[in-house]
């Protein structure tokens, strides 16, 4: 009696979560097969040879890769952590504001409503040396005494995508903050300011805690996003100057649409996919050991 | 009675096999120029003409942004389904085996319409002796000046500078207060590699040997001398700052609101200064670029209409470019879009000699080489390699030998891996 | 109390102008003539702004087709997409409690995988299942994107609705469908709107599916049409700006009005775990 039931409770299980399975199937799963099976290949055209694991060892010692390398998990690293910082720190501002608050809110949250190609457009604009509004403002502030190249100069250019990046990725986190600071109970606050906790304290052993979880989820999400984000470096700087922007999903595209290489891009794609995958396991680990 | 039954019945049968037999052919066409917006009319007027005289064949345009029209053609060729006409970088599309060779096109037509193009145009678009587009267009590059900054400067729009000594002595007079001489492209995209081409040419170098199997911007003495001159007017102070992120917008932007006196540009250029500045409409003045050796070539990009491995209506889109190839949207494009015929009889034609600057573009374009390169990695040399040497050069000056010995090497190799 | 707030506010406003300008710079280009755009010094109020850009671009280019085309794309990938998530998540939270996690372990795993790569495959594939220029091309393409967040979302959410519930509904003669649909659904709404908006967001701002997958220009999206607006030659900032805060205007206005239950639903949902 018992195990039939069970079994009718399984199949209707089953039938509730084989829509997202069939569907990751022939959406996802092709296309990821494809190129896995790809990077395995030399691709000239229509042609293609199988040449076993010979893109790998052709990326791995291209001095190119390990650059852009490089480049991508100092670009990703900078962006995390200060998504993470300014989100939580717009979010402990915004939540002790009183007033138009939803206001404040939907403003905070408009670059990440924008298309991230057409902010960067918009940013490229108001960076350009001669006729940007950027440096105009700070020469006319005098804040510095001639234009600057702020995407010309291979340590300007990086601050500037990190900036921009910064730009559109901090709304998201501030909105998972938001929510999570929401949920802390007000008692744990009280009972912090009874011991004599001042507002460092309160936030390092109340607050903190309470929103690691979301922490942990931001920040994977957060990754993955920017390792892989194209958009703002393609349209701002195209990798240069002088490869200083140059991350992977640059050289991933210049490889497979310039170069015309597609199984060493594949090649590349599955190394930077190893590289994300490694990561969110050990920081999802991580997390879950403090608990 | 029953004869006119049966006769009725015949009709209508041949009616109906008649009607099947009119489903129209429709042609994909794709290229990079249907979304610049002074090309527009022009085009669609071609396609009206062209289907109101073939009532068979329909035209079906294939919008796309011209930094992704390689993508979208890949992506669709890698699926047998490609547009059948394309206008791509040809040895690159030959080499992958995305188009189709058009010699039997070719050679079925008269010999008066193979004359209008010499074989050293026609040798751009030919790929191992197989000709894989018919060339439509061209963009010839020379040095445009602005008049009224040169007067300002004291000196002589009739005389512009012939060798790079006068060039350097005019680009000293033109610099000044928030203003400078000229703009070094050191953008990433490959039209600095087309002004650094022209630059080495125009000393007498080449930037690789004869069968592109070799690079020698710094094996060869005159390359690497012009690479250092030309690079060598952003450290002399007459060239506009930060070249690293000027491409061609950026170089036009500045020469349109006066901020530099002259630029190494197309015929093209000057449409979109006189739309941003109409104050200066016809205020600029060209000629050929400073050379220090006698017929220095300057660059013509040319454009060719090739037709696609997979398409199955071929014969329908030769006819078709032949069509967009003929006399009088070669003078249209020219008209409107400043684009140079490649055709080698319009020279009489009196839209030509209206013009007088077209006409000066024309005779300037009689002297070029052609571009791009035949190389079939040409894209990822021309708008990755040579750019980043140029950028690293242009940012640590006292290293630019080294840098293009590097790139030589580095160049070199991925020609011999082809 | 009040020195604090007031400092609050200020900073509050600086990193409000910080996160503006852009737009008011989109603004200003879009509402300036062609010839103003470059002017050095750039000019920060206009006495020439007009509405001709945005005249311009609604007359001349198909902008009300593709914004069309834009609304039915996200509209269906937003269906699909909370569809295949709530299923999904109710499954697993009634049925295989376990296996939440390594589910959505994998399908931040699929999202490891450069765009890039996927263009050429994915073509092919529409190509073969002959979507080319359909709807459902792009609607199949987007309804990927937002899964991994979504079903986590929903995954908290119906974890926090007791099980109970369930069967409080079925001890009624509902089957499980009729519980999930009629009883937990309804309940779940804040974060069935937050999967709303957060896929809608991806599914309007998406180019790169759209530009490979679509060729037919009646079926073009937004954000293609806008990057066509690119010439090498010529480029009229002005109007390309006013398409931006066209494409932009629907998204801000969808989350203005249920910008409370998204907050409400990460809230409820997903802030335990």
């Amino acid at each position: 009696m018992r195990s039939s039931s069970w079994t009718r409770r399984r199949r209707v299980g089953y039938a509730f979560i084989a829509p997202v399975f069939l569907f990751l199937c022939a959406v996802v799963l092709f296309p990821l097969g494809h190129a896995f099976y790809t990077s395995l290949l030399r691709v000239r055209g229509l042609s293609s040879t199988f040449v076993g694991f010979a893109n790998y060892a052709r990326v791995l010692t291209d001095d190119a890769f390990w650059h852009s390398l490089g480049v991508s998990l100092a670009f990703t690293t900078s962006c995390v952590l200060l998504h993470m910082a300014i989100g939580l720190g717009l979010a402990l501002l915004l939540d002790g504001l009183r007033f138009a608050r939803t206001a404040l809110r939907i403003a905070f949250l408009t670059p990440w409503m924008v298309a991230p190609a057409v902010g960067a457009t918009i940013w490229l604009w108001l960076l350009e040396p001669q006729f940007g509004v950027v440096n105009y403002l700070l020469v006319a502030w005098g804040a510095v005494k001639a234009p600057l190249a702020w995407l010309g100069e291979p340590a300007l250019a990086f601050a500037s995508v990190v900036a921009v990046d910064t730009w559109r990725g901090v709304p998201f986190v501030m909105l998972l903050m938001l929510a999570g600071l929401q949920t802390i109970p007000r008692e744990q606050y009280e009972a912090a300011a009874i011991d004599g906790a001042d507002a460092w304290q309160r936030f390092r052993y109340v607050t903190l805690p309470n929103l690691r979880y979301l922490l942990v989820v931001a920040s994977t999400l957060d990754v993955i996003n920017t390792i892989r984000h194209y958009d703002i470096i393609g349209v701002m700087t195209a990798g240069g100057p002088a490869g200083a922007t140059e991350v992977l999903p640059v050289l991933l595209y210049n490889t497979a649409f310039r170069g015309n290489r597609f199984g060493e891009a594949a090649a590349i794609g599955v190394l930077l996919l190893a590289i994300v995958l490694a990561f969110s396991l050990l920081h999802i680990r991580a997390a879950r050991l403090e608990r | 009675m029953r004869n006119i039954r049966k006769l009725a019945a015949a009709v209508a049968c041949l009616a109906c096999v008649a009607a099947a037999a009119q489903q129209p052919i429709v042609l994909q066409w794709q290229t990079a120029n249907l979304t610049e917006s002074q090309y527009e009319p022009v085009w669609k007027a071609t396609i009206a003409e062209f289907e109101a005289a073939n009532p068979g064949i329909k035209v079906e345009p294939v919008l796309v942004a011209r930094k992704d029209h390689w993508t979208k053609f890949v992506a669709a060729a890698q699926a047998k389904k490609a547009p059948c006409i394309v206008t791509v970088d040809l040895t690159t599309a030959a080499y992958n085996g995305y188009l189709m060779p058009l010699d039997k096109y070719w050679n079925a037509e008269p010999q008066e319409f193979r004359n209008a193009w010499s074989p050293a145009m026609l040798s751009a678009s030919k790929w191992k002796g197989q000709l894989y587009g018919l060339p439509i267009w061209g963009g010839t590059y020379a040095e445009i000046y602005n008049r009224d900054l040169v007067t300002k400067a004291g000196l002589d729009p009739n005389k512009p500078p012939k060798t790079w000594a006068e060039y350097a002595s005019w680009a000293k007079k033109l610099t000044g207060n928030d203003q400078w001489a000229t703009a070094v492209l050191g953008g990433k995209t490959d039209t600095t590699t087309r002004v650094l081409l022209m630059w080495i040419w125009s000393n007498g170098g080449e930037a690789f040997n004869a069968d592109m199997t070799e690079a020698t911007f710094a094996k060869n003495p005159k390359s690497l001398e012009a690479i250092k001159f030309y690079l060598g007017l952003v450290k002399d102070g007459v060239a506009a700052p930060a070249p690293t992120t000027t491409n061609y917008l950026e170089q036009t932007n500045l020469f349109a609101q006066q901020k530099i006196a002259t630029m190494r540009n197309a015929y093209w250029a000057i449409a979109k200064v006189n739309g941003d500045n109409p104050a200066l409409k016809g205020k600029v003045f060209v000629a050929p670029g400073p050379a220090n050796v006698p017929n220095a070539p300057t660059l013509t990009s040319v454009a060719a209409s090739s037709i696609s491995a997979s398409c199955p209506n071929p014969e329908a889109a030769w006819k078709f470019i032949k069509f967009d190839a003929g006399k009088k949207w070669t003078v249209e494009r020219a008209k409107v879009a400043n684009w140079m015929p490649t055709r080698n009889d319009m020279a009489d034609d009196p839209a030509f000699k209206a013009d007088p600057l077209l006409a000066q573009f024309v005779t300037i374009g009689n002297n070029a080489r052609s571009y791009p390169l035949p190389s079939p990695i040409w894209a990822e040399i021309a708008a990755n390699d040579i750019v980043d040497a140029v950028q690293r050069a242009l940012l640590s000056p006292e290293k630019t030998e080294e840098i293009f010995r590097d790139l030589d090497a580095k160049v070199t190799k991925k020609l011999k891996d082809v | 109390m009040k020195r604090t707030s007031v400092l609050r506010w200020i900073v509050a406003l600086a990193a409000l102008a910080v996160v503006l300008f852009p737009f008011y710079w989109m603004l200003n280009t879009s509402l300036k003539p062609q010839t103003e755009i470059f002017l050095s010094p750039p000019t920060f109020l206009s006495s020439h702004w007009s509405l001709d850009a945005y005249a311009t671009v609604l007359t001349q280019r198909p902008v009300g087709r593709y914004f069309l085309n834009s609304l039915i794309v996200a509209l269906g990938t937003t269906a699909l997409s909370v569809v295949l998530a709530a299923l999904a998540a109710y499954g697993f939270t009634r049925f295989f409690p376990r296996g939440a996690t390594p589910f959505i372990v994998l399908l931040l795993f699929t999202k490891m995988l450069p765009e890039t790569l996927l263009i050429i495959p994915y073509f092919r594939l529409m190509s073969d299942l002959g979507l080319l220029n359909t709807y459902a091309a792009l609607v199949l393409a987007y309804s990927s994107f937002a899964l991994p967040f979504s079903v986590w979302m929903l995954i908290g959410f119906f974890r926090s609705i007791p099980r109970d519930i369930d069967e409080a509904a079925m001890i009624d003669g509902a089957t499980y469908l009729q519980a999930f649909w009629r009883v937990i659904l309804p309940l779940a709404r804040p974060g069935l709107v937050a999967v709303a908006l957060f896929t809608f967001l991806i599914a309007w701002n998406s180019y790169v599916w759209a530009l490979v997958l679509t060729t037919d220009s009646s079926m073009y999206v937004l954000s293609v049409g806008i990057a066509n607006m690119v010439g090498e030659y010529r480029v009229q900032w002005n109007e390309l700006m006013a398409a931006a805060v066209i494409a932009a205007v629907p998204v801000m206005v969808l989350y203005s009005l249920l910008e409370r239950h998204l907050v409400n639903a990460i809230t409820a949902g997903a802030v335990k775990g």
